[in-house]
C-alpha cells in the first residue's frame, strides 16, 4: 500500500511541480500585465498631461500645437482615450478648461472641479486658475477635433453621418488613417458608405490615376459651388490633370457639378422668393378680410399681428411653466390660442369703435391708428421693448442642404405650408360656409343684405373677429422668423396695405397672388442689382400695375 | 340737452389730459435742464429707448453728489420715432422752448447730421455717444465714442493678422445710409493701402428695417466657398436688421470658424433672443463691453440692475451696452465741465473741455484735449459666447488719441 502509496506520489510529484509552475506562472503573468497596464496607464496619464500641458501653454501656438497632437493620435486612440479627448475639447471650447500656473489642468463641472489628465474630482484644486480663450482660429482646429472625435466615438450614426460630411469639406487635413480607424469601429451601413466616400476623396493627391479619377468623381458628387471650385483649381493645376483621363474627369465632374450648382441657384431664388411671398401673404391676410371685403382701413392691422406674435410667446411661457416636456410643441398649442385671442380683441376694437364709423373712413383711419399706438405702448408698458426670446423648436431650427448651394431652411418651409394652410382654410369658409356667405353678401350690398334678413352688425363683428384672428395667425407665422418687439407691426402694415391693393381689393386669390407676384419680384432682383434697388423696383412696377389695372389684379365682382 | 354730453366729457379728460403739458413749461429756478432725442419707437426703440433711462440715472447720480452750481438736473425726454428729421425738430424745440443746457442722443450717423445744423444755429452742445464714421468735427457736438481710427481699424488688423484668421476676403454687408457707407469707403481705402484689389471685396446694402436676408446669407455661402484665402463679413446693418442677420445665419448654417462676422453695431441687446451657440466666435469693437474687467464696471452694473428695478424700466437689467455707457459718461463729463466753467453757458462749457479726464466703468480714464471736442477711449474687441454676451478678445493698452478725418476715406 505505501509502496503503492510511494509509486502515486512518485508519479504525482511532476504533475504537482507543473501546477506549482504554472501557479507561479499566472501570477508573473498577472503581474506583467498588472505592471504593462499600469504603466500603459501611465504612460498614456504622461501623455495626457503633456497634452494639456500644450492646451495650457501661453499665447496661439502652444494650444494649437496642443490640438494638432490630439488630432493626430486620434486614429490609434483607445476608447479611453477618445473619451478623455471628447471631454477636454468640450471643455476647452465651452471654457470650462481651467489652467494652472503649473501647467496642469482641470475642468469645472456642475459637480465642482474634475481634474484633467485622471476625469477624477478634484476638490484640492488651486484658485488662481486661469480658463484659456479659444479664438478664431483654435475654434476651427477645436471644431474638426470635435468632429473627428465624432466619427470615432459618437453613440448615435447621425451624429457620426454629420461629422463624416464636416470632415469632407476639408478632407485635406484629416489624419491618414482616421476614416480607416472609424470604418472599423461602426456597423451601421450608411456611416460606413459615408467614410468609404470620405477614403476615396483623401485619395485626390494619389498619384496612382485611378484613385485620382475615383476620388474626383466622388468628389463632384457633393454638387455645390465649394466642390466647383476646387474642381477648377484642380483642372488650372497642369501638374495635377497632366494625364488625359485625369483631365477628362475634371471637366466631366466640373460640368455636372456645375449645372446643379446653376439649378441650385435657380431654385433658392425660387424657393426664396416663394417664402418671402408667403411672409407678405400672412402678413395681408387678415388686412384682405378687413379691408379688402369691408372696407376698413384698419392702420392697427399690424398690432394685431404683433400682438399674435405675444399670445405665441404667452403660450409658449405658460407650456414652459405646466408642461415643459412638451415645450417644443408650443407653436401648434398656440395656433387655437392666438386665433381666438386676437379675435376676440378685433371684435372688441369693432364693437368698440369700429361700428360707429362705418359711414366715416377717414374716421377709421385715425381711430385705427390710434388703436395701433394704444397696443404698442399697452405692450410696451407691460413686457418691454426688447426681442422676445422664443424657444426655437428643434423642426424649426436650420435646414438642408439640396442641390448646388440651395439649401432649405425649416423655418422658412414651415412659413410656406402655413401660409397655404391658412389661404385654403379661408378660402374655404369664405366659399362653402353659410358665414362665408353672409360676410360676401354683406360686403357686396349691405342694405340689401339686410333686407333679406342678414344681422349685418354680427356678421361685421365676425367679419371683423376673422381678420383679426388671421393677423395674429401672422404673427404665430412670423415669430420664428423675424424680431418680436412692440413695434414689429409698423414694418408690416405698408407692405400688407400694398399686396391686398395690387391682389384687388375683396379678392383673397388676388392678395396670394399679389404677395407671391411681390415676393417674387423683390427675391428675383436682388442679387443682380441689391436689396435697395429691388425695394424701389418692385414698387415701381406696382404703381405701373396699378396705373393699367386700377381695380387691382383680379377685380372684385358684384357691386360696392 | 342734457347737461354731460358725450363731447363735454371728452372734452374735460382731453384737457385734463392736456394740462401737464401747460403747466410743464413752466421755469424752476433751482433746475437746469438736459434733453434726450432717443427714439421709444421704431426701428432704434430697442436699443435708443435704453439711453433715456441711463441718462436719468447718471442725472440721478449728479443730483444726489450735490447737484450742479447749486442746481438739481431735470431730464427732458422727447421721442423722435426713429424718423430722421423728428430728431432735428424735437432738438430744436428742446434748445429753444425747454432751453436746455445740454443735449444727448441720437444713434444712426444719418439722426446726428439732421440735428447738426439745428445745435450749430442755437450754438447748442450735442453729446453723441456713438462709435461713427468719423470725417466730421463740429464744435457743438461732443463725440463721446471712437471715429473708425481707434474702433474698426483696429478690429479689422486683428482679424487680417496671424493672431485673428489672416483675413484676405472681405463681404461688407451694411444699412444703406451715411455710417455703413463712408466706414466701407475707409475700410476699401484702408485695404488698398494694403495692397488687396477690388477683386477681394464685395459690397452690399439694404434698406433701413430689412429682414429677409436669406438671399444675402446665400451670397455669403457662395463667397465663402470661393478660392482666394480666409474671408471675414464685415456687418454695418443697423437696429433690428442685425438680429435678422444672425438668425438667418444660424439657420443656413454660416458657422464663424467658416467666415467670421464682425459686426460694428453689434452689441449684447441684438442677441436677446437669439441661440448663440452657434454664433460663438463672431466678433464686434467697441469701447466698452459688458465683461470688461474692473470694479468700476461691475458697480455700474450693480447701479444699473438697481435703476432698473426701482424706475420699472421695460429692459433687461443685466445688458449694458456700449452706448448706455457712453451716454453715462457723457453727462458726467458735461457735469465736470459745468463744474471746472462755473456756467452753463455752452461757450464756457466747451472751453472747460480741455484737460478734462473722466474714469469710467470700461476701466480707462478717458480724456479730452483742447483740440476738438472728441474724447479718448479704450478699444475692446468681443467675441461672441454662448451666453448671449461677448467676451473680451483683446484690448487695447491705452486710450488711442482720436482722429477725426481718416486719411484713407
Amino acid at each position: 500500500m505505501a509502496v503503492a502509496g510511494d509509486a502515486e506520489a512518485g508519479a504525482l510529484q511532476p504533475l504537482r511541480l507543473m501546477i506549482r509552475m504554472l501557479k507561479a506562472g499566472a501570477i508573473i503573468l498577472v503581474a506583467l500585465i498588472g505592471f504593462l497596464a499600469a504603466r500603459e496607464q501611465a504612460r498614456a496619464d504622461e501623455d495626457r498631461s503633456a497634452i494639456l500641458g500644450s492646451l495650457c501653454g501661453p499665447g496661439l501656438h502652444a494650444p494649437m500645437q496642443g490640438a494638432g497632437q490630439i488630432m493626430a493620435g486620434l486614429p490609434t486612440a483607445s476608447s479611453a482615450d477618445l473619451n478623455w479627448a471628447e471631454v477636454v475639447v468640450q471643455a476647452f471650447s465651452l471654457r470650462t478648461l481651467r489652467c494652472a500656473p503649473a501647467g496642469t489642468g482641470y475642468i469645472a463641472t456642475p459637480a465642482g472641479m474634475i481634474d484633467a489628465v485622471t476625469l477624477k474630482p478634484a476638490p484640492t484644486a488651486p484658485d488662481d486658475l486661469r480658463s484659456p480663450f479659444p479664438n478664431l482660429r483654435m475654434r476651427v482646429l477645436l471644431d474638426r477635433l470635435t468632429a473627428a472625435i465624432a466619427v470615432l466615438n459618437a453613440p448615435h450614426p447621425e451624429a457620426r453621418l454629420a461629422a463624416v460630411s464636416t470632415l469632407a469639406e476639408h478632407s485635406d487635413l484629416i489624419p491618414p488613417g482616421l476614416a480607416e480607424a472609424a470604418l472599423k469601429r461602426t456597423q451601421n451601413a450608411s456611416v460606413a458608405a459615408a467614410l468609404r466616400g470620405l477614403i476615396v476623396l483623401q485619395r485626390l493627391q494619389s498619384p496612382d490615376v485611378s484613385q485620382r479619377v475615383a476620388a474626383i468623381q466622388t468628389l463632384s458628387q457633393d454638387t455645390t459651388s465649394r466642390t466647383e471650385n476646387q474642381l477648377e483649381s484642380l483642372r488650372a493645376d497642369p501638374a495635377y490633370a497632366a494625364d488625359p483621363q485625369v483631365a477628362a474627369a475634371l471637366d466631366q465632374g466640373i460640368a455636372h457639378v456645375r449645372f446643379w450648382v446653376r439649378a441650385g441657384a435657380v431654385l433658392s431664388l425660387l424657393y426664396n422668393g416663394i417664402s418671402a411671398g408667403s411672409v407678405l401673404f400672412m402678413s395681408a391676410i387678415g388686412l384682405s378680410i378687413i379691408f379688402g371685403l369691408m372696407g376698413v382701413i384698419n392702420l392697427a392691422q399690424g398690432e394685431l399681428l404683433m400682438i399674435g406674435a405675444y399670445v405665441t410667446y404667452t403660450v409658449q411661457q405658460v407650456i414652459r411653466i405646466i408642461a415643459p416636456a412638451y415645450l417644443s410643441l408650443y407653436p401648434i398649442a398656440a395656433i387655437p390660442v392666438v386665433f381666438i385671442v386676437t379675435a376676440l380683441l378685433g371684435i372688441v376694437i369693432e364693437w368698440t369703435v369700429i361700428r360707429h364709423l362705418y359711414r366715416r373712413p377717414l374716421m377709421t383711419l385715425l381711430a385705427t391708428w390710434g388703436i395701433s399706438l394704444l397696443l404698442i405702448n399697452l405692450v410696451r408698458v407691460s413686457f418691454g421693448t426688447q426681442n422676445l426670446e422664443f424657444i426655437t423648436p428643434p423642426y424649426l431650427t436650420g435646414g438642408v442642404a439640396v442641390v448646388g448651394d440651395f439649401f432649405i431652411t425649416w423655418n422658412h418651409l414651415a412659413a410656406i405650408f402655413f401660409a397655404v394652410a391658412a389661404f385654403i382654410g379661408t378660402l374655404a369658409l369664405l366659399r362653402l360656409t353659410s358665414i362665408g356667405l353672409f360676410i360676401r353678401g354683406v360686403t357686396q350690398n349691405r342694405d340689401m343684405a339686410g333686407c333679406i334678413g342678414i344681422s349685418t352688425r354680427r356678421i361685421d363683428m365676425l367679419a371683423f373677429g376673422l381678420g383679426a384672428g388671421l393677423a395674429g395667425l401672422g404673427g404665430l407665422a412670423l415669430s420664428p422668423i423675424y424680431n418680436v418687439n412692440p413695434t414689429m407691426g409698423t414694418e408690416f402694415i405698408i407692405d400688407s396695405f400694398m399686396v391686398v391693393v395690387l391682389g384687388g381689393v375683396g379678392s383673397l386669390i388676388g392678395t396670394a397672388i399679389a404677395a407671391l407676384g411681390i415676393g417674387l419680384v423683390n427675391v428675383g432682383i436682388e442679387p443682380f442689382y441689391g436689396a435697395v434697388a429691388a425695394k424701389v423696383i418692385a414698387l415701381l412696377l406696382i404703381i405701373v400695375l396699378i396705373q393699367w389695372r386700377p381695380e387691382g389684379l383680379i377685380a372684385a365682382r358684384g357691386r360696392r | 340737452m342734457p347737461l354731460i354730453t358725450r363731447r363735454s366729457v371728452l372734452t374735460g379728460v382731453a384737457a385734463t389730459l392736456a394740462a401737464p403739458a401747460i403747466i410743464r413749461p413752466g421755469w424752476a429756478a433751482d433746475t437746469v435742464k438736459i434733453g434726450c432725442l432717443f427714439s421709444s419707437s421704431g426701428t432704434m426703440a430697442n436699443l435708443e429707448g435704453r439711453l433715456n433711462y441711463i441718462t436719468k440715472m447718471a442725472a440721478d447720480e449728479v443730483n444726489a453728489s450735490g447737484g450742479l452750481l447749486g442746481r438739481q438736473v431735470e431730464v427732458v425726454v422727447t421721442n423722435p420715432n426713429s424718423d430722421w428729421p423728428t430728431y432735428a425738430q424735437m432738438g430744436r424745440q428742446l434748445l429753444q422752448e425747454q432751453k436746455v443746457a445740454a443735449l444727448f442722443g441720437c444713434w444712426t450717423s444719418v439722426s446726428r447730421k439732421s440735428v447738426l445744423p439745428v445745435v450749430e444755429e442755437n450754438d447748442g452742445l450735442l453729446f453723441y455717444p456713438l462709435h461713427f464714421e468719423g470725417e466730421e468735427n463740429s464744435k457743438n457736438v461732443v463725440y463721446l465714442n471712437s471715429p473708425p481710427a481707434s474702433s474698426v481699424l483696429p478690429a479689422v488688423d486683428y482679424l487680417m493678422s496671424g493672431d485673428g484668421v489672416s483675413a484676405k476676403r472681405f463681404f461688407m454687408v451694411g444699412t444703406d445710409y451715411v455710417w455703413p457707407r463712408t466706414i466701407n469707403k475707409i475700410l476699401k481705402g484702408y485695404w488698398t493701402a494694403k495692397g488687396f484689389t477690388s477683386s477681394s471685396w464685395h459690397e452690399e446694402y439694404v434698406p433701413f428695417g430689412f429682414s429677409n436676408f436669406q438671399s444675402i446669407v446665400n451670397e455669403i455661402r457662395t463667397f465663402t466657398s470661393q478660392t482666394g484665402g480666409q474671408p471675414i463679413v464685415v456687418l454695418t446693418v443697423v437696429g433690428s436688421s442685425i438680429a435678422d442677420f444672425l438668425r438667418e445665419c444660424i439657420n443656413q448654417g454660416v458657422k464663424p470658424t467658416d467666415i467670421p462676422v464682425l459686426g460694428l453695431d453689434m452689441v449684447e441687446a441684438d442677441l436677446e433672443g437669439l441661440d448663440t451657440t452657434s454664433l460663438v466666435g463672431n466678433l464686434n469693437c467697441w469701447a466698452y463691453l459688458q465683461n470688461a474687467p474692473g470694479p468700476r464696471n461691475q458697480a455700474f452694473l450693480a447701479n444699473w440692475a438697481a435703476y432698473v428695478k426701482s424706475s420699472n424700466a421695460p429692459y433687461n437689467p443685466h445688458v449694458a451696452i456700449d452706448p448706455m455707457v457712453s451716454t453715462y459718461d457723457g453727462v458726467h463729463i458735461w457735469a465736470e465741465a459745468v463744474k471746472k466753467a462755473g456756467s452753463f453757458d455752452v461757450p464756457a462749457v466747451r472751453s472747460a473741455f480741455g484737460g478734462l479726464q473722466f474714469p469710467d466703468p470700461s476701466g480707462y480714464t478717458l480724456s479730452m484735449t483742447s483740440e476738438n471736442n472728441y474724447v479718448a477711449r479704450g478699444v475692446f474687441i468681443g467675441s461672441v459666447n454662448a451666453q448671449q454676451g461677448f467676451d473680451v478678445l483683446w484690448q487695447s493698452p491705452g486710450t488711442p488719441k482720436p482722429v477725426p478725418y481718416s486719411p484713407y476715406g
